[in-house]
C-alpha cells in the first residue's frame, strides 16, 4: 500500500529502529511498511496515524478511492 | 533466519536458541542411529517404538517453537513466517507425493517416510529467503 511513512519519520529524524518501538513493531516491520511489502491491519494503521498525529489518510493512500 | 544479526528481535533471538535446542538433539539421535551401533539392541524390539518416539519428539517442539515466534512477533513476521511455512509444507507434500507415486507406479526406490522433516527443513532453507511480503 503507497503510503508517507519513509517521508514522515524522516522529516521527524527518527530511525526505522525508533520508529518501530514507537509503534511495538520490528525494525523488519518498518522496512516493509517503507517499501510497500506489508500492508498494515486497521490497529497498526491507527496507531502509526496516533504516533505521527495525522489521519491515516495523511499517510496511507486509499486503494479504493 | 538462523543467525543474530542486528536487526533480529528478543522472539527471533528466543526463536533461535529453541529451535536448535530441538534441532540438535533430534540430528544427534538420527546421526548415531546412521552411523554406530548404539541403539541395534532395541531394534525389531518393544523398546524401539520408545526410541521412535524419542526421536520424533523434537518435531513437535520445532512446531511449538514456531509458533511462539509467531505469537510473540508482529503482524509483519508472523505473516512471512505463515507464509514460509505454508510454501515450504507445500513444496515438501508435493515431493513426497511424486515420490510415493513415483514408488507405487514407477518402481522408484522406496524412501523412509522421517526424510519428510529434512526435506520441509531443506525446502524451508530454500524458499524463506525469497518470501519477503506478507501479501
Amino acid at each position: 500500500m503507497k503510503n508517507r511513512l519513509k517521508l514522515l519519520r524522516v522529516e521527524r529524524g527518527w530511525t526505522q529502529e525508533q520508529l518501530g518501538q514507537a509503534l511495538g513493531v520490528s525494525r523488519q516491520a518498518v522496512i516493509a511498511l517503507e517499501t510497500e511489502r506489508h500492508d498494515p491491519s486497521l490497529d497498526l494503521a491507527y496507531r502509526i496515524a496516533a504516533t505521527f498525529g495525522r489521519p491515516v489518510e495523511d499517510i496511507f493512500e486509499n486503494p479504493h478511492a | 533466519m538462523m543467525s543474530f544479526g542486528k536487526s533480529t528481535t528478543p522472539a527471533h533471538r528466543r526463536y533461535v536458541i529453541r529451535i536448535m535446542a530441538f534441532t540438535i538433539p533430534y540430528v544427534a539421535i538420527c546421526v548415531s542411529m546412521m552411523t554406530t551401533d548404539a541403539f541395534d539392541e532395541v531394534m525389531g524390539k518393544p523398546a524401539a517404538w520408545a526410541l521412535a518416539a524419542v526421536v520424533s519428539a523434537p518435531v513437535i517442539g520445532q512446531i511449538w517453537a514456531v509458533l511462539s515466534l509467531m505469537r510473540e512477533s508482529d503482524e509483519f513476521v508472523r505473516g512471512v513466517t505463515a507464509k514460509q511455512f505454508i510454501v515450504s509444507s507445500g513444496l515438501a507434500m508435493a515431493v513426497a507425493t511424486f515420490w510415493g507415486f513415483g514408488e507405487s507406479f514407477a518402481g522408484a526406490p522406496h524412501m523412509q517416510t522421517w526424510l519428510i522433516v529434512p526435506l520441509f527443513w531443506g525446502m524451508y532453507g530454500l524458499t524463506a529467503p525469497f518470501i519477503r511480503t506478507s501479501r
